[in-house]
C-alpha cells in the first residue's frame, strides 16, 4: 500500500476505533472486573476484590438458574415454531395473487418496537375484558388468568416472541424460495417429482444455510428478550417469566443495585454471545461478501 | 374433480389461511390503533368491541396528564432530537470507515468481523458497567449519555451497509480520479460520497427507527422528562390500579406508526441490514 494510502486509511478508520475503545472495550474490561468485586451502589465503600465468589453465587442461586432456564424455553420452543410457521407461510402465499401486498402486511410485527407489543398484549390477555378469553368463550372456555399463572404467563410471553419474529423468519425463507433455479424445479417435475419430493430434494438444500442463518440470528436476539416482559409481566408471576436479560436487570438495577453479582451474570452473557455471533460470522460467509478476505 | 375446480379449491384455501394468519399476526397492532380512539367507557368494555362505537380524539388532546397523552411533547422531542443526531453522526462515521475498509482492507476480516459483532451483542451487558461509568461523569439522564450508547450497534450495522455499498463502486472511477491528479481526499468526496448517498440514507433511516424503538438502556440510563424517550413515557404510564389504556395506546401508537410508515417504504434496506445481507430482494 502506498504511503497516501495507508495515511487516509487510517485517517478514516480511527473514528471507529477510538470510539469502540472507550464506548464498548473499556466498559466491557470494567464490566470483567467489577465481576470479580462485591460493587454495589447502596453500599458504601464496596467494590473489594472477592475473586470468583460471584462465579459461584450463580449456581447456587435458584433465581439465576430459572433465568437461564426461561431463557432456553424460549430458544427451544419459541424458535422452532417461528422457523415452522416462516416456512409455512413462505410456502402458503407464493404465487397468490397480491403475495406482495402479503409479504409487506407480515412485515409490520417485526416493526413494532416490543414495549407497544407489551401494550397490545396487556389489553388483549387481561383476565377481566381482554379478547383473548373473549375468543376462548366462543369454545365454552371459562376465563384464564394469563398473566397469573406462571404456565399462561410464560405461554403469553413466548406467543408474542413468536407474533413478532415469524415474519423474520418468514423472510429469510421467502428470499431463500425466491433463488432456487426455476430449471431445478422446473426439472424435478418433469422426472415426476411430487411437490413434497422438490421441496425435499431441491429447495431444501437450497434453503438450508439460510435456515441455519435465521436459527442463528434468532438465538442470539432472543437472549435478548426484555421489553415485552418489561410490559406484560415483570418477569412473574414470581419467576415465571423472568428471562437472563430481565434477572441481570433486576439484580443490577431494579432491585438492589449489585453491580458485582449482575457483571458475572452479564459476563457469562457475553461470552455465550459472542461465541453465536462469531458463528453466525462464519455461517455469513462476511469475509467473501464484503470482499475482505481476498487478496487484491 | 376438474384440475381446473382443483386449483380454485386449492387457492381458495391459501387465501383462507393467509389471510386468517395475518389478521392474528397483526391483531395486537390493530388492537393499540382502536384502543387510542376508545372513550374510557369502552376501554375495559365486555364482550370487547372490535372497533370503537363512540371514536374520540380525547385519549390524544385534553384531560389530565394521566388520562391524556398531552405531557408527551418533551418526550418526543428527546426521542427526535436522540434519533435524529444518533443518524446524522453514524452516517459520518460509518462512512469513512466502511471506505477505508472497502478500498484498503484496513484491519482485514479481523476488524470488519469485530465492528459488526457490536450490533448483535445484548445491550443488558453494556449497560450495567456503563450505569458505574456515567454517574462518575455525569452522563445520567442526559442526552449525551443515550447519543453515546445507541452509536454502539448503530455505527457497527452502518459500517456493515455502507460497505457493501462502496464494493458496488466501479474501481475504475477511483483510478481514473487518480490519473486526473485527484488526492485520496478528493476521490472520497468527489467519487465514492456522490455515488454512496443513497446507501448513506439508508443507513440513516434505519439508525433513525432502532434508536427510536430502543427501550432497555432509555430506561435505565434516563429518569425524567429532560432525556427520557417515547419508550420509556410508555413504560412509565403503566403504574397504577387504573391504567388509562386509551392513552396508553395513543402513546404506543404515536411510538409504533413512524416505524412502521418508514420500515415499509425502506423494508429492502431494514431487511438486507437485519439478515447481514442473508437476504436481498
Amino acid at each position: 500500500m502506498s504511503k497516501a494510502n495507508r495515511k487516509i486509511a487510517i485517517l478514516f478508520i480511527l473514528p471507529v476505533i477510538i470510539f469502540y475503545l472507550i464506548m464498548a472495550i473499556y466498559p466491557f474490561a470494567s464490566m470483567i472486573y467489577e465481576s470479580f468485586t462485591n460493587l454495589n451502589l447502596t453500599i458504601a465503600n464496596s467494590g473489594q476484590f472477592i475473586g470468583l465468589s460471584n462465579y459461584f453465587e450463580i449456581f447456587q442461586d435458584p433465581l439465576a438458574l430459572s433465568s437461564i432456564d426461561f431463557s432456553a424455553m424460549v430458544i427451544y420452543i419459541g424458535v422452532p415454531i417461528e422457523i415452522l410457521l416462516g416456512l409455512v407461510f413462505a410456502y402458503l402465499i407464493r404465487g397468490l395473487k397480491g403475495e406482495k401486498v402479503f409479504r409487506t402486511l407480515f412485515l409490520i410485527p417485526m416493526m413494532i418496537p416490543g414495549i407497544v407489543f407489551g401494550i397490545a398484549a396487556q389489553m388483549i390477555f387481561n383476565y377481566l375484558f381482554g379478547a383473548a378469553n373473549y375468543f376462548l368463550s366462543f369454545f365454552g372456555v371459562q376465563p384464564v388468568a394469563w398473566l397469573g399463572q406462571a404456565s399462561t404467563a410464560q405461554f403469553v410471553i413466548i406467543f408474542l416472541d413468536v407474533l413478532q419474529w415469524t415474519p423474520f423468519v418468514f423472510l429469510i425463507i421467502y428470499a431463500g424460495l425466491l433463488s432456487v433455479p426455476q430449471d431445478l424445479t422446473d426439472a424435478a417435475k418433469v422426472d415426476g417429482a411430487n411437490g413434497w419430493q422438490t421441496f425435499l430434494h431441491v429447495e431444501f438444500p437450497t434453503l438450508r444455510p439460510l435456515l441455519y442463518v435465521a436459527l442463528i440470528i434468532r438465538v442470539i436476539d432472543a437472549l435478548k428478550i426484555f421489553g415485552k416482559i418489561y410490559m406484560t409481566t415483570w418477569g412473574g408471576p414470581g419467576t415465571a417469566t423472568s428471562s437472563w436479560s430481565f434477572y441481570i436487570y433486576k439484580v443490577g438495577v431494579s432491585y438492589g443495585w449489585d453491580i458485582g453479582y449482575a457483571s458475572a451474570l452479564a459476563v457469562i452473557l457475553l461470552i455465550v454471545s459472542t461465541i453465536l455471533v462469531n458463528i453466525l460470522i462464519r455461517f455469513l460467509n462476511l469475509g467473501e461478501q464484503l470482499g475482505i478476505s481476498k487478496e487484491s | 374433480m376438474r384440475p381446473r375446480t382443483k386449483r380454485r379449491v386449492v387457492n381458495s384455501v391459501r387465501y383462507f389461511f393467509t389471510i386468517l394468519t395475518l389478521v392474528v399476526f397483526l391483531f395486537p397492532a390493530y388492537w393499540i390503533t382502536i384502543t387510542a380512539f376508545k372513550p374510557a367507557s369502552e376501554w375495559n368494555e365486555w364482550p370487547p368491541h372490535f372497533w370503537p362505537y363512540h371514536p374520540t380524539l380525547s385519549n390524544f388532546f385534553g384531560g389530565t396528564s394521566v388520562s391524556s397523552i398531552e405531557g408527551i411533547l418533551p418526550f418526543l422531542r428527546n426521542s427526535l432530537v436522540i434519533a435524529t443526531i444518533v443518524s446524522v453522526v453514524t452516517a459520518v462515521i460509518a462512512l469513512l470507515a466502511a471506505y477505508s475498509i472497502a478500498r484498503f482492507k484496513t484491519g482485514g476480516m479481523g476488524l470488519a468481523g469485530w465492528i459488526i459483532s457490536m450490533r448483535m451483542l445484548p445491550p443488558v451487558t453494556i449497560v450495567i458497567p456503563l450505569y458505574v461509568i456515567y454517574a462518575k461523569v455525569n452522563l445520567l439522564n442526559t442526552w449525551t449519555g443515550l447519543i453515546l450508547i445507541y452509536l454502539v450497534p448503530a455505527i457497527a450495522l452502518g459500517v456493515w451497509i455502507l460497505i457493501t455499498f462502496i464494493n458496488q463502486i466501479p474501481k475504475e472511477l477511483d483510478e481514473a480520479a487518480k490519473i486526473d491528479g485527484a488526492s485520496n481526499l478528493q476521490i472520497f468526496t468527489r467519487v465514492i460520497l456522490p455515488l454512496s448517498l443513497s446507501g448513506v440514507a439508508a443507513v440513516m433511516v434505519l439508525t433513525f427507527i432502532q434508536t427510536w424503538s430502543e427501550f432497555l438502556l432509555a430506561t435505565i440510563l434516563t429518569s425524567n422528562s429532560a432525556s427520557q424517550t417515547l419508550p420509556v413515557y410508555l413504560g412509565r404510564f403503566i403504574t397504577g390500579y387504573n391504567i388509562a389504556w386509551g392513552a396508553l395506546s395513543a402513546a404506543g401508537l404515536i411510538t409504533m406508526l413512524p416505524v412502521i410508515v418508514f420500515g415499509i417504504i425502506f423494508q429492502r434496506y431494514l431487511i438486507s441490514g437485519l439478515t447481514f445481507g442473508a437476504v436481498k430482494y
